[in-house]
This record gives C-alpha cells, structure tokens and sequence, in this order.
C-alpha cells in the first residue's frame, strides 16, 4: 500500500508522462483490480479489490492533470501545497505578490464594469500557464523549492480565473 | 460544506467591507494570502491615540475567509493596539463555529490583524522614532 501513483500505474516519476502509455496502463490495472472478478462471497476480498480499484482510479486522476501530476511530484519531493506548514507545506508568498492579487481584482472590477473583462481573463490566463510552464521546468532541473513556488502563483491565478468564471 | 448561520449572516451582510488611504500615517495595513487555496486578504486599521477607531477589510475568497475578517474588524473597534494584537484565531473559529477545514481561514484574520498592527508600528516607530503604543 506504500506505492506511489507513479508506481501504481508503472510510469516513471517525472512531469512528462506518455499519455496513451498512461491511459492504457490505467485500463489494464483497472480491469485487473475489477471488484466484480473476485468470489461475491468473500467480503474480505471484495473490500480489498475496493480499495485497490480505488487507489488505481486516484493514482490516475492525478496523473492524467498536468497540474495536480507537478503538485504531486513536488509533494513526492516534501512540498504538500495543501498544507499550510511554513516547512512541509506550501511556500509563503512574498507581500509585493500579494498586493499584486489585491490589485488584480480591483483591475477585475474595473474591467468588469468597462466590458473589457474577456481580455484581462486572457491575460490572468497566460500569467497561469506560464506559473505552471516554469514549475514544470523547476521539476525536470531537479528544484522542487522553486517548482513549489511557481504552483503556488498557480493557484492563486487559479483562484482569480474562477472569480471572474462566476462573475460571467 | 454546511456554514454556521454567523458565517453566513457575515457572508450576506458583511460589516466595514472597503479601503482606508494606506499612506495616511494613523492606518495600518496588512495583506496576507493563503497559499493552499488563494485566498486574499486585505485588513486596515486607523488609530487614534493608541485606540483603533475604523477598520475596513477586503477579502477575496470563501465565505468563511470573509465572514472571519468582518468579524475582526467589527472586533477591533475601540480596541487598544495591544488588544487587537492578542486576538487569537480560535476565539474567531469559536464564534463563527467554523468547522476543521475552515480553521485556516481563522487563522488569516489573526495574520491580516497582525501584519496590520505591525504596519502601523512600524510606519510611527519610523517616523517619529518612538515604539508604538508611545503616543505622547
């Protein structure tokens, strides 16, 4: 049970993955770990199946997003970004980064009420790919320090893209 | 998922939402952010004599997030600094019953308050070269 999601699914533990390898290793595990193949009275090996079929779906949920495939590979690495852990968890940012979101979301009001806000979101947009581009390069240099940070800017972005998501 | 109907009442109605002028000697301003989820946070405050008279906050995320820090700035009125700064993040998930999973949010209203407080100090210490709380 100690296998990461990389080892569950027999890919290599890096950012860039084969997709179709990926897709067809899922299938193949999954098939295999099927509740349905194991003697319906057996409880204790019905549950088993359960849990492996679970583990197998989440190992591949994770993988096949660019996103959460970086935040796992970083979390592997000792950066859990859903921990708030000065040490273990995600990075703080630094104040002027956070004064810049502040701002943004004035720039959102503002685009908002002049009809220009397709624009801005196009730029929060490519802000957010470019985070994610430079984590992953951080990942594939070895610098998961780095790479944490880029995915913290991420979310951040992330979290301003659904603002304006729900304000359409 | 479930709010407490306080969170709720201050998600609906929040109190002392807006900016004070963060040049303005007498403010205090703290930003600070929630890396895991995104959240931001904007708290001032503005002291007179050692007492904060006006608060004002902008926050920009969860419901709990929000309804934390209306609470703090409604809290921190007619409080002295050194009040406002020993505010602890428990006694604000106790009164707006948050549960587990929304404890951070808490815990960025005693952040935001506190990197207020630091901002003010450190803006008076600098300008009149004496500590905060030395208002004479």
């Amino acid at each position: 049970m100690d296998m990461d999601h990389f080892e569950r699914l027999g890919q290599p533990a890096q950012h860039a993955l084969d997709r179709d390898a990926l897709e067809h290793a899922y299938l193949q595990r999954a098939a295999a770990a099927h509740p349905d193949k194991v003697a319906q009275d057996d409880a204790s090996a019905k549950r088993a199946a359960m849990e492996a079929s679970a583990a197998i779906n989440e190992a591949y949920r994770t993988l096949r997003d660019p996103v959460k495939r970086a935040e796992y590979l970083v979390k592997l690495a000792g950066r859990d970004l859903d921990s708030s852990d000065p040490d273990s968890g995600a990075p703080q940012m630094p104040q002027s980064f956070l004064i810049e979101m502040i701002e943004h979301r004035e720039r959102v009001a503002e685009a908002q009420a002049g009809g220009s806000l397709d624009a801005l979101r196009d730029d929060i947009e490519a802000q957010e790919s470019d985070a994610l581009s430079a984590a992953v390069s951080a990942i594939d240099g070895g610098d998961h320090e780095a790479a944490a940070r880029h995915l913290v800017v991420r979310r951040y972005l992330q979290r301003l893209l659904d603002e304006i998501d729900e304000l359409d | 998922m479930a709010y407490s109907d306080k969170v709720i009442e201050h998600y609906e109605n929040p109190r002392n939402v807006g900016s004070l002028d963060k040049n303005d000697d007498g403010v205090g301003t703290g930003i600070v952010g929630a890396p895991a989820c995104g959240d931001v946070m904007k708290l001032q405050i503005k002291v007179e004599d050692g007492v904060i008279k006006d608060a004002k906050f902008k926050t920009y995320g969860c419901g709990s997030a929000i309804a934390s820090s209306s609470l703090v700035t409604e809290w921190v009125k007619g409080m002295s600094v050194e009040e406002a700064g020993s505010i602890q993040n428990s006694q604000i998930a106790e009164e707006l019953s948050l549960p587990p999973v929304k404890i951070h949010c808490s815990v960025l209203a005693e952040d935001a308050i506190k990197a207020a407080i630091k901002d003010y100090q450190e803006k008076n210490g600098e300008k009149n070269g004496t500590g905060a709380g030395e208002t004479r």
